[in-house]
């Protein structure tokens, strides 16, 4: 097998145990929707903050809340690895004459395609709620890019993380490294608005840009000045995940 | 009577070692409540000069009530999922078979939530006060919140082992969590009702929880107050009335099968 079939294999893998063990994707599917529902009504007074830049609270909420549903959503890719080694079946991967790359390649495959589920799930929600598409379908192709960017990356910290402690107790870092990262940055408001440790820390904190990059299309016009931080952003992160997750790979022991 | 004492005390010091030995359990459920709230304090701080919110020295001010009930909350159900390991383990059916007061095996669960909620609220109003957190209401404001978080926790956990005890299943009780969950912030506990509008203010107005919240909020931010604080402890003790029931029956239930 080339190590294209193999990184497909298990891609494919991933993708069909959604369907058949839902209860470990389906919490990363209706969380971001949980999320959506209680912080664009709970927090519906805040647009009316000077300064605020959203017309709508779901305006502000929704972008981030998909971003969080495709960081989960790869984590479970993670989740299923570790799952993997307690029951002795990764082993089996390991030792057969696949390269760690191309079964590391799978796996974030995997990760990257589970981001697009919470995004389908949530343009619906937006639509339904009536949030404003200001760019159109550009709007979603943005938000898109940040959900397949972050499934990677989330995917790539789980599966680290996995072949690390080979164990699902880790499961809890792997979800609140994320929802860290996510809520460490302008997650629930503008980085203007931030005060204290909060401000400082959101303005080193590269999900900033991402979240710029989400969510512009929902309070404007997509320019190549609000996506370019993100891009870089994104990039920056999937290199340092993706290297971290390829050591741990290729330092595991069967 | 005094073998009763004995076995009631005996089960509830279980019940608390049990929450206490796990860390991997226990450590979750107080530090993501504490995480929200620093998190939430920083971000929002800004809205307290909203007009028509509450008028609070900080967010943090604002906050911290829900912080507590949330932390309840989430202990407590963990606490109900002991019960349904209990079940599955077989510890539950060997506490049937010896000469245990059938009642001390739910009241050791229920009282152990409730001094474990107790402790838990004052550990959030200390590490609140050690970021700036002024309760109006004094120390006496302070015991009057801590004794609803502790009767809430209390109801919490009978509803939830009422649940435990009926299905057995520890996942059975973790996956009832989301119902619990959407009741704490399909609320008013984390931000004013006076500043939302539509079906989520009318299904926050509905909810008990934003009533028992605001009750003891009102001893935070505004000083004593015997009326809205009793309101509050009507609230967790309605929980707590209806968990009982709820629990007494699911074990009678149980025991019947048995």
């Amino acid at each position: 097998m080339s190590s294209a079939e193999v990184t497909w294999g298990i891609a494919r893998r991933s993708i069909v145990l959604i369907s058949r063990l839902p209860s470990a994707f389906f919490p990363s599917l209706m969380m971001p929707v949980f999320l959506t529902i209680s912080f664009a009504g709970a927090f519906s007074g805040i647009v009316d903050l000077p300064g605020f830049p959203a017309e709508k609270a779901i305006d502000w909420f929704i972008p981030m809340t998909t971003i969080q549903g495709a960081a989960f959503a790869g984590i479970t890719t993670g989740m299923g690895v570790a799952r993997d080694f307690e029951s002795g079946f990764y082993d089996r991967f390991l030792v057969s004459p696949a390269s760690r790359a191309s079964l590391l390649g799978g796996s974030l495959l995997a990760a990257t395609l589970r981001g697009l589920a919470p995004l389908a799930l949530l343009t619906v929600v937006a639509l339904v709620a009536g949030a404003n598409l200001h760019a159109g379908a550009m709007s979603i192709v943005v938000l898109g890019i940040a959900c397949l960017g972050i499934g990677l990356c989330a995917g790539a910290w789980a599966v680290g993380l996995a072949v690390r402690f080979k164990s699902t107790q880790i499961t809890p870092l792997m979800q609140s490294g994320m929802f860290l990262t996510v809520f460490l940055s302008t997650a629930q408001m503008p980085i203007e608005l931030l005060t204290g440790w909060l401000h400082g820390v959101a303005r080193l904190n590269p999900m900033t840009n991402v979240l710029q990059l989400a969510r512009q299309g929902f309070l404007g016009d997509v320019t190549w000045d609000t996506t370019w931080p993100g891009l870089v952003a994104l990039t920056g992160m999937i290199v340092f995940l993706v290297g971290f997750a390829y050591r741990g790979m290729q330092r595991v022991i069967p | 009577m005094s073998a009763a004492v004995a076995q009631y005390a005996a089960l509830s010091r279980r019940s608390l070692l049990t929450m206490v030995r796990q860390p991997r359990a226990i450590i979750p459920p107080i530090l993501f409540p504490l995480m929200f709230m620093a998190l939430s304090s920083a971000a929002f701080d800004r809205t307290t000069q909203l007009p028509g919110f509450p008028e609070s020295e900080s967010f943090l001010q604002f906050l911290i009530c829900a912080t507590i009930v949330q932390g309840a909350l989430f202990a407590s159900i963990a606490a109900a999922s002991d019960v349904a390991h209990d079940i599955e383990d077989g510890f539950f059916d060997r506490l049937i078979a010896s000469p245990v007061a059938r009642t001390s095996i739910l009241a050791g669960r229920v009282m152990g939530s409730l001094v474990f909620g107790f402790v838990q609220a004052w550990f959030y109003l200390v590490v609140g006060s050690a970021f700036g957190l002024t309760v109006e209401g004094g120390f006496i404001g302070m015991i009057g919140v801590t004794l609803v978080a502790a009767m809430f926790a209390a109801g919490v956990a009978s509803l939830a082992s009422a649940f435990a005890i009926r299905t057995g299943s520890s996942e059975a009780v973790l996956g009832a969590f989301p119902l619990l969950f959407s009741l704490m912030f399909i609320s008013g506990n984390f931000f004013p009702r006076t500043l939302m509008d539509g079906w989520f203010k009318t299904a926050a107005t509905i909810n008990p929880l934003t009533h028992m919240v605001e009750g003891m909020r009102a001893q935070v931010i505004g000083g004593l107050d015997l009326g809205e604080w009793l309101s509050a402890f009507s609230i967790a003790l309605g929980f707590f009335v209806v968990g009982l029931v709820l629990a007494t029956a699911a074990l009678r239930g149980r025991l019947a099968a048995n």
